[in-house]
């Protein structure tokens, strides 16, 4: 997946991304994100579904799509019609789609996605979430208002018709926030029966506008909000202040206050550190890195930040002749791989470079550092 | 500290390479070059392990190698740290002065730029906390 990924970053330009390129680097995030459960970039659960997948509409049509309809056992029906006064279809730009071919050939995806599906079962405005995955055959199918294009067979669900104040005042009392996102449900939820379904149905609020964009307004209004709050809650003391403007303010002093720090602290390390012998601790890891690393070339692509810090030196590359660092120096003499580090990287690189590091350092305030270069040299 | 994070242990990691590189090389040089020059050790580690799906890593590793390639850091930087640190209250308020802390920020629209601000104040608290401590136990250790 990542391979597939960063292959498709990097037939692009390095410096130059296309939006599609940017957006399904975002996507694949978002994706991750779910998948993997110690990545700490979901959203909050209880936001709204493509909140949760951080895209918008269209997109998450595509990505369930490309999922293949195997995976997510949609029960293929529609649910009980509504009045056609709150329904309205929404063209999904199809045109988009198929600038999107996304390189998902992640399969292990599957087992969160059927959590993924569940929760959107969940979030779903129909009468059918109060029973929450029984009613239906399967736990994972979602009461999909899926819409083959001419045929509407409502009663497929074994579900009693829902009058169109119900879900209203379910949706209300469904989440804790109070206003349910219903329409997001429906965006991310269908076209998953296999055939690639123009419209998308969604369910506007009772006394709300119904045309394509103030809904669009909607769903960008409340991306924002969600954003808004995790930044709240990222930032301290930002939970009590009210009014976005005075958000922003505190937020930009938060980041203000952290780049300073890092200012003061790296002046402060400048002054402190001769005295810390890490070479223990690099000549072990670079004996590990290096004959994995050594068809790759990213060597070269981990030692790149330290690179740059000694190319802001005058200093001629060929000066450095340190005692320890033998094979260090043999990568840093290699020749300079350009900007395109992280499209030969993938992340594969972090992962057989973490067996060494976590088995090496716990990092913590007890552990000091000199002690484990020190433990690291004796096991040498 | 709450460290078990894959992430803050590759930025851990980088950090420390790029610190002990910088004090070998740069051990002549005052201490104010050095501390310049681990500040940029200390984004370009955290940049690099943010990874490449940032906006934002990937905005700074640019600067980063644009400003490594002029071979004029120095006073690039010393401008814009004065300037983000002098001028804090003339800086923009609102999402203008957002675009102009976070890097990359200028070519996003709203709603990325407030999730790329997310993941920014992330790794900078986490980087703040490592280069905290390598701090507190180099200065211990200094005591002893």
């Amino acid at each position: 997946m990542e391979s597939a990924q960063s292959s498709g970053v990097g037939s692009g330009n390095s410096d130059t991304y296309t939006p599609e390129i940017a957006e399904s680097l975002r996507f694949q995030e978002e994706i991750q994100s779910l998948i993997d459960p110690s990545f700490d970039g979901s959203p909050a659960a209880g936001g709204s579904f493509t909140a949760l997948l951080g895209l918008p509409a269209n997109q998450a049509v595509e990505l369930l799509h490309e999922q293949g309809p195997g995976e997510l056992p949609v029960s293929g029906a529609a649910s009980s019609s509504p009045t056609a006064g709150e329904m309205w279809r929404l063209r999904v730009g199809e045109e988009a789609a198929p600038a999107l071919r996304l390189p998902l050939d992640c399969s292990p995806t599957f087992p969160s996605n059927a959590a993924l599906v569940e929760r959107a079962a969940r979030f779903s405005v129909f009468a059918t979430a109060e029973s929450p995955a029984s009613s239906t055959g399967g736990g994972p199918s979602p009461r999909l208002k899926t819409e083959p294009a001419d045929s509407d067979s409502p009663p497929t669900l074994p579900i009693a018709a829902e009058k169109p104040q119900r879900p209203t005042k379910r949706k209300e009392s469904e989440k804790s926030k109070g206003k349910t996102p219903a329409k997001k449900s429906k965006n991310a939820e269908e076209n998953t029966g296999g055939d690639k379904l123009p419209y998308v149905h969604v369910r506007a609020r009772r006394g709300q506008a119904t045309d394509s964009h103030s809904l669009a307004e909607r769903a960008r209004r409340e991306k924002i909000n969600a954003r808004m709050k995790l930044l709240q809650e990222l930032v301290p003391g930002c939970s009590k202040i009210t009014g976005t403007a005075l958000v922003l303010d505190e937020i930009i002093n938060h980041v203000q206050s952290l780049q300073r720090q890092v200012e003061f602290l790296s002046m402060r390390l400048a002054a402190v550190n001769p005295r810390i012998d890490f070479s223990g601790l690099d000549s072990f890891l670079s004996a590990e890195c290096g004959p994995l690393t050594a068809g790759n070339g990213r060597g070269g692509a981990v030692l790149d930040p330290a690179m740059w810090s000694s190319e802001a030196t005058a200093a001629a590359s060929g000066t450095r002749r340190l005692p320890q660092q033998q094979f260090w120096h043999v990568d840093l003499m290699r020749p300079q791989q350009p900007s395109t580090m992280w499209e030969r990287d993938g992340a594969s690189h972090p992962h057989f470079l973490l067996n060494p590091a976590t088995s090496l350092f716990v990092y913590d305030p007890a552990n000091s550092v000199p002690l484990n270069s020190n433990q690291l040299k004796t096991e040498l | 500290m709450e460290n078990p994070n894959p992430k803050s242990l590759m930025a851990a990691f980088h950090f420390q390479r790029a610190l002990s590189l910088v004090h070998r090389t740069a051990s002549k040089s005052s201490r104010a070059v050095r501390g310049r020059r681990i500040q940029c050790a200390a984004y370009a580690s955290m940049a690099y392990s943010a990874g490449p799906r940032r906006a934002w890593s990937r905005a700074l590793l640019r600067r980063l190698r644009r400003a490594a390639r002029r071979r004029q850091p120095r006073a690039g930087w010393r401008r814009r740290a004065a300037a983000g640190a002098g001028a804090a209250s003339r800086v923009a308020t609102g999402a203008a002065g957002l675009r102009r802390l976070v890097p990359g920020g200028g070519g996003m629209d709203y709603c990325s730029l407030l999730e790329e601000t997310a993941d920014y104040i992330k790794c900078l608290s986490v980087q703040v906390k490592l280069m905290q401590s390598i701090a507190d136990s180099a200065s211990l250790c200094g005591q002893l």
